[in-house]
């Protein structure tokens, strides 16, 4: 841990910050916040699009993770465990207003919610290139639960059964709705541009 | 294999293609374009992962709810090993705060027509009620503002409490040097400066505070 602290100069390690945080050091909170603040912020600000409720749910997930961190003994990463911390504290916001937090079943699911699309039609792809500040958009216009598994997967790194156990649904339930949320961003995607282009 | 077959088996293909999929895919144009851009989709949002930061509010409002529950150890013990007061834990986010909201308040009064000059203007009776009180001492209007804030942030209430009192104190500095020589226009404008970080230290908790 000595060599640790060294080799990062006055910069803590996360294992040196997590111990020192157990004994009330404001630096090793801070530490620990600076880390991590970015990855628990984003997940908040694409989750709820309002960057007012996002500051409150980072918070909120930090003060979760701080009070109970003289709990925390290592069986797993500290950035899983924070990180799932932060996912149940947006999903207890959803709950709270009354949005899907767990994507229906596919049985369960109306036509409306799948993307339209003959199998095998003429369809104009993106040609593999994606515009980054559109894409950020076409995911604020997925609907909550689409949004928690695309998110938690491709942009989080999640593994299916992973996201199974924190979202509270099958792993098959969540590997069909990535490929519906995936879907859906491909359709928002080739609108904007074909708006863009100036065509119906 | 048909192109409908194909798309249903697409949730559950992980990184490869099955044979018979491999072979479709060769032979379909509209699945594989359909691959490479679900693709394409992918690999651009691993570059979202963490690219947004959260304003230097969210650690103020961490830290004092740390502290006012006693998880982390308490000012006295650090002030020792901070050197710079201005720069203590309480300041250190109002630095670039008041910068970006001294930015968008120059924005805001040049497109309503307004100079710093009529903020100024306004904001004396503040300053000159400042003015009259003993360091740290606050005015009704200060007092009034952290009750507000008290009732719909709790814990924001010290760190807004401290604000005040650095601010304050530098508007009566600024005003002391304005006062001694009324023509220096450096003094002039710290004055007009600092009524300008109490406005903004007002707007920013009443902006808050609205439920």
């Amino acid at each position: 841990m000595t060599d640790a602290k060294k080799q990062q100069g006055d910069k803590l390690s996360e294992a040196a910050a997590i111990e020192r945080a157990k004994q009330g050091d404001a630096e090793a909170f801070e530490a620990l916040y600076n880390l991590h603040k970015r990855r628990v912020y984003s997940l908040c600000l694409r989750m709820t699009a309002n960057t007012a409720a996002a500051e409150d749910l980072t918070q909120e997930a930090f003060l979760q993770l701080f009070r109970k961190i003289g709990t925390f003994r290592g069986e797993s990463a500290f950035s899983t465990w924070l990180h799932r911390m932060a996912v149940n504290v947006v999903l207890m916001q959803l709950r709270k207003k009354g949005l899907p937090v767990v994507p229906l079943e596919e049985t369960m699911e109306s036509e409306e919610e799948a993307p339209r699309k003959e199998p095998g039609a003429e369809d104009p792809r993106l040609a593999g290139s994606v515009d980054r500040m559109q894409l950020q958009k076409s995911i604020a216009a997925l609907p909550p639960g689409y949004r928690m598994i695309f998110l938690l997967h491709d942009v989080e790194g999640y593994e299916h059964n992973e996201i199974a156990e924190m979202v509270g649904c099958s792993i098959g339930n969540s590997k069909s709705q990535l490929h519906k949320a995936r879907m859906k961003l491909r359709e928002f995607l080739k609108t904007s541009r074909a708006e863009k282009a100036g065509k119906p | 294999m048909t192109c409908e077959e194909f798309e249903r088996g697409l949730p559950e293909l992980g990184s490869g293609h099955s044979i018979e999929q491999e072979e479709h895919l060769k032979s379909c144009s509209a699945c594989s374009d359909l691959v490479a851009d679900l693709n394409a989709i992918s690999q651009q949002a691993r570059f979202l992962k963490g690219s947004e930061e959260p304003s230097p509010w969210v650690w103020n409002s961490i830290e004092v709810a740390l502290r006012q529950e006693g998880l982390i150890r308490q000012l006295h013990e650090e002030s020792s090993r901070t050197p710079a007061p201005l720069l203590s834990w309480k300041l250190r986010w109002l630095v670039p705060v008041a910068a970006a909201l001294l930015v968008a308040l120059g924005v805001l009064l040049h497109q309503r027509g307004m100079g710093p000059v009529h903020l100024a203007e306004q904001a004396p009776p503040v300053g000159a009620v400042t003015a009259a009180l003993q360091p740290n001492e606050m005015a009704h209007e200060d007092l009034q503002l952290l009750n507000t804030v008290a009732q719909r942030m709790p814990s924001m209430r010290a760190a807004y409490e401290a604000n005040l009192q650095a601010v304050n104190a530098y508007i009566r500095d600024a005003e002391q040097s304005a006062n001694s020589d009324p023509n220096d226009e450096v003094a002039q404008q710290y004055l007009r400066n600092a009524y300008e970080q109490k406005a903004m230290v007002y707007e920013m908790a009443l902006d808050r505070s609205l439920p």
